[in-house]
């Protein structure tokens, strides 16, 4: 009787770690669409095409960014996982098509998971460096 | 005449509005990042964050490495001593801060100051930095072995102040020069009040984020400030090396180094140990650091 009962109970468990297997982790949100202020979107880029600065947007991308979005950009960086929204993927024509105001706006203001970084890089021509970086990005 | 001078004051205000817009213009911006971080082992850099920003410090030392592995090198020893603490920028180029330590109950108070940043075009060369701290020894006044038969509060107190000039020389190597006074209100009869040295410290980049760091400090013999009559037992000079890893708002580092004290005066007035004597005379240290922009 005791077995028996043994038995039951083994196999319950092994069905329920069965049906558990199949459940997975929710998914991260997808990342809505961004409120841009309109000055931000005529906002110009003066460092365009300055290639004295891709060292310098290459660096500071690597010690800001890269922990997130992905030594290329992808949006899988290591510490991507753990965040709620994925990071995007900034190697899509989508992303790209962005204006240069926008993607700044994007990148030091921020919003939610994304932290404004206005205050870790301060300089307006180390800020545009990262833009300009992003764009070696596209596919 | 009158309307002289006034054409006159205007014509000169209106050339040097002109020309100090065209300054700006032309103005030279201070070199990027030439230190991951505030600290550099035990040493300040000239590096200060952005005003509004709150720094946490953790500095750490293990026993020393004599015991190799029956220890892990010193990880489980006994030891080991801790810093904690806490900085705040004031202005971009001004911070305050308070810690608090392990060895002897210390909690100090400290304050740098960058005086000249260096910058791109080299108008101006190198960094100008000072620093100057002073810590309350916290240990119970009952005990006679430290304080004497007549203690006063004042007996407690230490104070450091450093002059720090530092150069980027390319991307990859930052070097900082540093001459420093020491002095303590109360010591033993076989060490000395004042203290003056010098050192150099430095940082080699590997990556973005990694970078080789090292440090020498040198406590001076200095016949004119001491009081003793030999030299018997000096302080020695702080060797260290190690790895730092710093990212957007951390610094990890990890070294290597002869002085168990983490404040620069009991580095520069009591360090003993001596780093060419090997194992028996170094020891494992980490330092973290994390910023909080407000």
């Amino acid at each position: 009787m005791k077995k028996t009962r043994l038995l039951q109970v083994t196999t319950m468990v092994i069905i329920g770690l069965f049906l558990i297997s199949w459940m997975v982790p929710q998914d991260q949100k997808k990342p809505g669409p961004w409120e841009i202020p309109s000055k931000y979107k005529k906002m110009e880029n003066p460092y365009k095409d300055d290639a004295s600065l891709n060292k310098v947007g290459k660096m500071l991308y690597a010690k800001h960014c890269k922990s997130c979005h992905g030594s290329k950009g992808l949006g899988d960086g290591p510490k991507a996982k753990q965040l709620e929204t994925f990071p995007g993927d900034f190697s899509t024509a989508e992303f790209q098509e962005h204006p240069e105001g926008v993607l700044w706006y994007m990148t030091y203001i921020g919003r939610d998971e994304m932290p404004s970084f206005e205050k870790k890089i301060t300089d307006e021509e180390d800020q545009w460096a990262v833009v300009n970086y992003m764009r070696t990005f596209a596919k | 005449m009158k309307k002289f001078i006034i054409v006159l004051i205007s014509v000169v205000f209106a050339v040097s509005s002109a020309y100090s817009q065209e300054e700006e213009k032309k103005k030279d911006k201070p070199v990027r990042s030439p230190f991951g971080s505030g600290i550099l082992i035990d040493n300040q850099t000239c590096e200060i964050p952005t005003a509004k920003t709150l720094e946490m410090l953790i500095q750490h030392r293990f026993g020393k490495m004599d015991n190799g592995i029956k220890d892990i090198w010193g990880i489980y020893s006994p030891g080991a001593n801790i810093r904690i603490g806490f900085n705040y920028s004031i202005l971009d180029n001004l911070i305050i801060g308070y810690g608090l330590t392990g060895r002897k109950m210390q909690s100090d108070f400290q304050i740098k100051w960058n005086i000249l940043q260096q910058t791109r075009k080299n108008t101006i060369p190198v960094a100008l930095t000072l620093y100057g701290n002073m810590a309350i020894d916290g240990r119970d006044k009952e005990n006679e072995g430290i304080w004497g038969m007549n203690y006063k509060f004042s007996n407690r107190l230490s104070y450091f102040g450093q002059i720090i000039v530092g150069r980027k020389f390319t991307d990859w190597l930052s070097i900082q020069l540093t001459s420093s006074y020491t002095h303590y209100n109360l010591v033993d009869s076989t060490s000395d009040h004042d203290k003056i040295g010098i050192g150099i410290n430095g940082r080699a980049r590997l990556s973005a984020q990694s970078s080789l760091i090292f440090q020498y400090d040198v406590p001076l013999k200095i016949k004119n400030i001491s009081e003793q009559h030999d030299f018997i037992n000096p302080s020695k000079p702080n060797f260290a090396f190690g790895l730092e890893i710093s990212t957007s708002t951390h610094a990890f580092q990890i070294y290597i180094t002869t002085a168990d004290g983490i404040l620069p005066q009991e580095i520069y007035m009591f360090n003993r140990n001596d780093w060419t004597k090997g194992f028996s005379n170094l020891m494992f240290g980490f330092t973290i650091t994390r910023l909080w922009s407000f």
